[in-house]
């Protein structure tokens, strides 16, 4: 079908962008691969040897700040994901639902998911304030005494999470509404005529409709969550004690703080492997949902 | 009918919240980047300035923020400049010519899936051996880590929904390949351009992670100027927040001109 000369043309069109991603991408992480089964430490008098799967193995059975690390990020994405969807799905539906005024709502809701995060922890940091900031101030006009926050164990995640639902909800919304509206209407009307309504034609009629759009945007949102880093960097540093920290904010720790690539090398690892079968088992399921 | 007063009522009420919602940080910043020094510890906290004060845009500009502005500039529009210039005839091959089938495309997009962190970090040891670490080019290279996938997977959508005639009849009247691409295509898919230009753009001059752990005395991105701000002894509010404002702007920028195409953007181009 190509002829010889399209092809070498067509090669010759991606050659400079591949090598520069395989240079950018895939080289760094067969050197870090390496890097992750030695003892390589950075100001450490020790020679540098091979120490094989001995850093993963350490990781896995003997770590529990990583264990924990790795429990807290995977509960800050089941919870994050499920509440920002079905937030989200509150906020699409019911812009679903007017007849005007839709586009400017929808731009002023979205902001938040376009800004730096770095921008969404600084507010943060302002708004949780414990002392100072507007949100403790609006629940001791109720009558509530407001938690320290970012300063106590108890409400340093929770900060986080909902610092990251508030600017990421929009988001889901936005998507949550594009597959509502490219639901084809033939087939709600005719499921309306056969009598369905209401948790019905929730479930079964629309559920199935906005899934394979709405799966990607949970997709992106379920990585983005495990990937969590800037805001526990402005927000909190993983404190007080240990209480916010997550994955990638403990491999920073350990790469960029304590001088250890090859340990944090193998927690890289840890990482990418688990959100690529993470990642694959959520297609599946989405795909699977949708042949039914 | 009454109930139909109601459900209005309901629905706008609840809408209205949402948006008070959003839209409450970016009010505190505001009034925060208008404060004067005093007005900062007080309980309860002052939530209106009692006059507007706007010392504190200056004096971030001078502490940093202007410097920040510039590098992030610098290094956010030459990120964009690479990924077009390298996504687009990739994109144009994967999408009309087939290269690599679906592995190529498929290791394209899983980039994005990527922990920065997992190549942040090899990354770092390298850029520190070539002496890339605190200058332009080791940011910009770093971000066509994410940006050059992102423009590729989105320029790609754009001109599979071309027409295919105009190139074939361009091709029967004897146009070499590269003739096609940049006179035919590369104008036919301009809003593509725009849109990718725009978000590679934002996503590098949004990043912390790379630039936090790139940078140095030399260069210093915005957002890694507010976290420096943000972690002193002494904590600049209203600067900070004035920083923060500046930082904001390209982004009210993107969602205002780019409503039409932004799903398709957060989304890389899944949903159109």
């Amino acid at each position: 079908m190509l002829g010889k000369q399209e092809k070498n043309f067509a090669r010759l069109m991606v050659l400079p962008a591949v090598s520069l991603l395989f240079l950018v991408t895939i080289a760094p992480l067969l050197f870090s691969l390496g890097v992750s089964f030695t003892n390589l430490q950075f100001g450490s008098p020790q020679p540098v040897r091979w120490s094989g799967l001995e850093n993963y193995l350490n990781l896995v059975t003997r770590d529990a700040r990583f264990l924990n690390a790795l429990w807290r990020t995977l509960l800050l994405v089941a919870v994050g994901v499920v509440t920002q969807t079905v937030l989200g799905y509150v906020i699409a539906s019911l812009l679903f639902h007017i007849s005007r005024g839709r586009t400017i709502l929808l731009s002023a809701i979205l902001i938040p998911s376009v800004i730096s995060q770095v921008v969404a922890g600084w507010q943060g940091r302002m708004i949780f304030n414990a002392s100072y900031g507007p949100l403790n101030d609006i629940l001791a006009r109720f009558g509530i005494k407001g938690p320290a926050w970012l300063a106590s164990q108890q409400t340093a995640l929770s900060s986080i999470f909902l610092t990251d639902t508030w600017q990421w909800t929009p988001f889901l919304a936005l998507i949550i509404l594009a597959a509502l509206q490219s639901q084809p209407q033939d087939i709600v009307e005719a499921a309306r005529l056969d009598g369905a309504s209401g948790w019905s034609m929730f479930r079964f009629v629309t559920v199935p409709l906005i899934l394979p759009v709405t799966g990607i945007g949970i997709l992106l949102r379920g990585v983005d969550l495990f990937k969590t880093f800037d805001l526990v960097f402005i927000l909190t540093q993983g404190g007080p004690g240990n209480s916010s920290e997550t994955l990638t904010f403990f491999t920073y720790v350990q790469g960029f703080k304590f001088f250890n690539p090859s340990y944090a090398s193998a927690m890289s690892f840890i990482q990418l492997i688990l959100v690529t079968i993470a990642a694959k088992a959520f297609l599946s399921f989405i795909r699977r949902q949708r042949s039914i | 009918m009454s109930k139909r007063i109601i459900m209005d009522v309901l629905k706008w009420g609840s809408l209205i919240a949402f948006v008070v919602l959003f839209l409450f940080p970016f009010f505190w910043i505001v009034a925060s980047s208008l404060k004067s020094r005093g007005e900062f510890f007080t309980r309860p906290p002052v939530w209106f300035p009692a006059h507007l004060d706007w010392s504190n845009y200056p004096d971030s500009l001078g502490r940093g923020a202007l410097k920040g502005l510039t590098d992030s500039f610098i290094i956010a529009f030459s990120s964009m400049v690479i990924s077009l210039l390298l996504g687009a005839p990739a994109a144009y091959a994967i999408a009309r010519f087939q290269v690599g089938r679906e592995n190529l495309a498929f290791w394209i997009l899983s980039i994005r899936m990527f922990p920065p962190i997992a190549t942040i970090l090899p990354l770092f040891v390298i850029f520190r051996f070539v002496g890339l670490v605190d200058s332009y080019s080791g940011l910009v290279l770093s971000y066509t880590v994410f940006n050059l996938p992102f423009a590729i997977w989105i320029l790609k959508g754009f001109i599979e929904d071309l027409p295919r005639e105009i190139e074939e009849a361009a091709k029967v009247d004897g146009a070499r390949p590269f003739q096609i691409f940049r006179m035919i295509v590369i104008p036919l898919a301009a809003p593509g351009l725009v849109v990718a230009a725009l978000f590679t753009f934002i996503f590098a001059w949004n990043d912390f992670a790379y630039a936090v752990i790139f940078s140095g005395s030399k260069v210093t991105p915005l957002p890694v100027v507010i976290a420096q701000f943000a972690g002193g002894h002494e904590i600049l509010w209203g600067q900070i927040s004035a920083a923060a404002i500046m930082a904001i702007l390209p982004a009210l920028v993107l969602a205002t001109f780019l409503q039409k195409y932004l799903t398709r953007g957060l989304t890389m181009g899944a949903v159109k």
